[in-house]
């Protein structure tokens, strides 16, 4: 009875999850006129497919910490607050707003006669031109990711124990120490999650770099949409495909949560 | 609550809204540009109801994002059952690390092997693709919010279920569906965001002059500013706004009441 | 070293009054029992001595030194909670080194410490376990050893023995009390449980609804409670309404007893306390009353039999003799057994009145 009902489910696993797998693998041997070839991999091993997933990796790197370094302290004042559901409704609501709607308002805001080269250009400095650059990238980046770090750590903070907060004031603690000591270790898990819902997108990220980084930073994404959509070279777009899903996989397990190890 | 904080957060707030009221002011804007604001129309709101082309991809965007969280919702449903089902601790967690393939990958990875999966299967790109692959990111994401559910009723249930007669169908259909309905509900909403916001996953396997919103989007976008993009922003901040205050204060006043009683 | 003194503490939470007037001092190297119902203000009170949380008004003195304005990182307290609050992300040994740590005690110091603390909670085997892996016995025990260790004047202990089951728990309050008495600090233990609260004091205070009604020793609270609430509250008792006739001679349903107690007006109404256990059965009409058994429960040291008098009321009975169900006996108490409670008596015109018609009569 229960397998019946199931078998949707099932299907949808082998066809939609297992499936695409094992398609994108077999790609990556093909060549551009589906003959079984090893070219791909030796083109992603030369020195500009390795440039350039280095480079994906410090944008996606630089985007994780900076929204770590906002998102945790964040996460920790909201936590402190009286209605912090609500404060926490307020950070998650522009997450509903289409991803590609707060990127182009960003366009609107760092483009060179945007808003903030116009206050720039009221203290006397001059203009620049911030749009496509890879200050743009990060900033948007960043931008993005804020409320998906913000929502793990603070479920991670907001599930210590109170008097586990008390327990390091009675032991001598300082509030500093309270934080460093107790606090942190305990939301760890929290991070975690975080920089895993942050990291495997950043490194993916290519509309953005398309609207917001005039093509100055070429992530895997990016290499991927470019192979499949422009080039129509799926044998090679596969294999970076692979190799996202490789990079994808050690993410993963460096950042595993302890529930999921169990 | 010191001072410190409190500017932190309302730096982080005013950096989380700015762009999204900066679109809105100046949707309203005569000058057509968002540089400089010389006057104020209604006219780019008139003109997105007026732009036929955008209305279908609107609509579009609707009809993908309800048909496939309704489909998805039934797969999942049954599929978080079947997992909440079965006893062998090993194969449980399997199949739910194969449930969660698709939610940690990238969209782009999801966008391009499904690409290669519907060329193979000679499904032809548009409405019909963009469906199926809505679906397939949408299933998992439904299990992982109707799973909690299940593991939160009495397990008990069942069992007394079986001890009154009731065959396996009417366990389920009679027992644990009406238990979980708030978690299938939360499933199908958080499906319907998914299929909403997506864009990556639509952009590879759209096609034959198929579009839904954010796709349109990155195409005007890649053309430059136009203040129709502007108008839709604005509606659509102002509806999910609405939604979410009605809901957080819905939702409160409920938890007050549950207090006192 | 440190007695602690509160001085007409009040405490709001909102409009909630919790604590009203607390006036009273806690003497050095003694065990203090706060005795009350959920609500009562009772953790509020042992939250203010540690420092979570601040008087609305009211002062509060260590020795000659005023701690209001001290937070709870540095004062000479230190807490073993309700749930413990170990540290979950370190193991016995770290818990118990936390502390320490902070103060940067050296090196040297710091391990005889945690040896020694670990030593006299009997945890020296299970130093580097999780603390995941601890019974909750064990727990209890790191939460004690965590705080002890620290070398504080006053142990704060918040209910800290309701999580454990029964037979663990009565070990725990030997173990409790023994340590109590090696360490020669002052705690200040908090329970809603009257049996720990008998078991472990020096001195107990019984609070209701934000006051100390009562504070003396478990012998002066269980022999002469000041009213009828601090009666039920710690033991079983079995209390009726009479009239004071004169000095030593009260009145239960009209008729006239010996009692020990005096110095309350003559008509004045008052409650006669007496305590199961000092109830004796007699045949018909030997005793004072006679009753008619109700039930009786065996409750392995003795019999605990209800009885109804020819009024109606019920008495209990704590006994070892034995009786049935449905024969009419009669009860006989001494008149050293009868505790006398004026209604609305505060503690110390209560105090005065028991000291001075102590011996007396």
């Amino acid at each position: 009875m229960k397998r019946v009902l199931a078998l949707p489910y099932l299907l949808w696993m082998v066809v939609f999850v297992i499936l695409p797998v094992f398609l994108m693998i077999y790609y990556s041997f093909n060549d551009m006129s589906g003959n079984l070839t090893l070219q791909n991999y030796a083109e992603f091993l030369s020195s500009n497919y390795i440039k350039m997933t280095l480079n994906s990796f410090w944008y996606a790197f630089l985007i994780t910490v900076i929204t770590l370094i906002v998102s945790y302290p964040l996460a920790l004042v909201i936590s402190r607050l009286k209605h912090k559901t609500f404060w926490l409704l307020i950070i998650i609501i522009p997450t509903w707003i289409n991803i590609l709607l707060k990127t182009y308002a960003f366009i609107g805001i760092l483009g060179i006669n945007g808003i903030l080269n116009s206050v720039l250009e009221k203290f006397g400095l001059m203009k620049i031109q911030l749009l496509f650059s890879d200050f743009a990238f990060i900033t948007v980046a960043v931008y993005i990711f804020i409320p998906f770090m913000v929502l793990p750590i603070f479920n991670s903070i907001n599930g210590i124990n109170k008097n586990l907060i008390w327990a390091s004031y009675d032991l001598g603690a300082s509030k500093w120490e309270a934080l460093t000591k107790v606090i942190i270790p305990l939301s760890l898990e929290g991070v975690k999650s975080g920089i895993q819902i942050t990291f495997i997108p950043a490194l993916s990220l290519f509309m953005l770099s398309r609207l917001v980084a005039g093509n100055k930073v070429v992530t895997l994404g990016t290499a991927i949409e470019q192979q499949f959509l422009t080039n129509e070279n799926w044998g090679m777009g596969s294999t970076v495909g692979v190799f996202l899903i490789l990079f994808m996989v050690f993410v993963m397990l460096v950042t595993r949560t302890k529930k999921e190890s169990i | 609550m010191n001072t410190l904080s409190r500017s932190f957060l309302t730096v982080i707030i005013i950096f989380l809204y700015f762009p999204i009221l900066y679109l809105a002011y100046y949707s309203f804007n005569t000058g057509g540009s968002m540089t400089s604001f010389e006057g104020f129309t209604l006219d780019y709101y008139k003109s997105v109801i007026e732009n036929k082309a955008l209305m279908t991809v609107i609509m579009n965007t609707i009809a993908v994002a309800l048909i496939s969280s309704g489909f998805a919702t039934i797969i999942g449903l049954f599929g978080a059952i079947f997992l909440y089902l079965i006893r062998q601790k090993y194969v449980k967690s399997t199949l739910l690390t194969l449930n969660n393939v698709l939610i940690v990958s990238p969209d782009v990875i999801i966008g391009a092997s499904l690409l290669i999966l519907f060329s193979i299967f000679g499904i032809k790109l548009g409405s019909t693709s963009v469906i199926l692959a809505h679906i397939a990111f949408s299933v998992p994401i439904v299990v992982l919010m109707i799973l909690p559910s299940l593991y939160q009723q009495n397990s008990n249930l069942v069992l007394a279920a079986h001890d009154l007669g009731a065959s396996a169908f009417h366990v389920v259909t009679k027992v644990l569906i009406p238990n979980i309905k708030p978690g299938i509900f939360a499933g199908f909403l958080m499906a319907l965001t998914y299929s909403l916001d997506d864009f990556a996953v639509t952009f590879f396997v759209t096609g034959n002059g198929f579009s839904t919103l954010s796709v349109e989007i990155y195409a005007m976008a890649r053309r430059g500013i136009t203040l129709e993009i502007n108008a839709i922003s604005t509606v659509i901040f102002v509806v999910v706004l609405t939604i979410s205050f009605i809901y957080y204060f819905v939702s409160d006043k409920k938890i007050k009441r549950g207090k006192t009683t | 070293m440190t007695e602690i003194r509160l001085q007409n503490i009040n405490q709001y939470f909102g409009e909630t009054h919790i604590l009203k007037n607390i006036d009273f001092t806690f003497l050095e190297g003694k065990f203090y029992t706060i005795l009350g119902p959920s609500g009562c203000g009772k953790t509020t009170l042992l939250k203010i001595i540690g420092g979570f949380v601040n008087q609305t008004s009211g002062d509060l003195y260590f020795g000659d030194k005023k701690m209001n304005e001290i937070p709870a990182n540095k004062r000479q307290v230190n807490t073993v909670f309700q749930d413990y609050a170990l540290f979950p992300h370190l193991n016995v040994y770290e818990n118990v080194a936390f502390g320490l740590k902070i103060k940067k005690v050296s090196k040297v110091e710091r391990e005889a410490r945690i040896k020694e603390a670990l030593r006299f909670t009997n945890l020296t085997d299970f130093k580097y376990r999780d603390i995941e892996q601890l019974s909750g016995g064990q727990k209890q025990r790191v939460a004690i050893a965590r705080a002890i260790v620290n070398e504080p004047d006053i142990l704060l202990l918040d209910e800290s023995l309701s999580a454990l089951d029964h037979n663990l728990r009565v070990d725990m309050q030997y173990e409790l009390k023994e340590l109590q008495q090696k360490l020669g600090i002052t705690f200040i233990f908090v329970t809603h449980d009257q049996e720990e609260a008998l078991a472990l004091s020096d001195e107990i205070l019984v609070m209701d609804k934000g006051h100390i009604v009562q504070a003396g020793s478990p012998k002066d609270i269980y022999d002469e409670p000041l009213n009828k609430y601090v009666a039920d509250f710690i033991g079983e008792s079995n209390i009726v309404e009479g009239e004071m006739l004169e000095d030593g001679k009260v009145s239960i349903y009209g008729r006239a007893y010996e009692c020990v107690d005096g110095g309350v007006k003559s008509g004045t109404p008052v409650e006669i306390m007496v305590r199961p256990e000092d109830i004796v059965l007699k045949p018909l009409e030997e005793g004072h009353l006679n009753v008619t058994v109700d039930s009786i429960l065996f409750r392995g040291v003795h019999y605990e039999i209800c009885v109804l008098d020819e009024d109606g009321y019920e008495w209990v009975i704590h006994t070892t003799q034995k009786t049935e169900e449905g024969k009419k006996v009669s009860i006989y108490f001494d008149k050293e057994d009868m505790h006398i409670m004026v209604p609305g008596e505060k503690e110390d015109e209560f105090n005065e009145r028991l000291e001075l018609y102590e011996g007396i009569l």
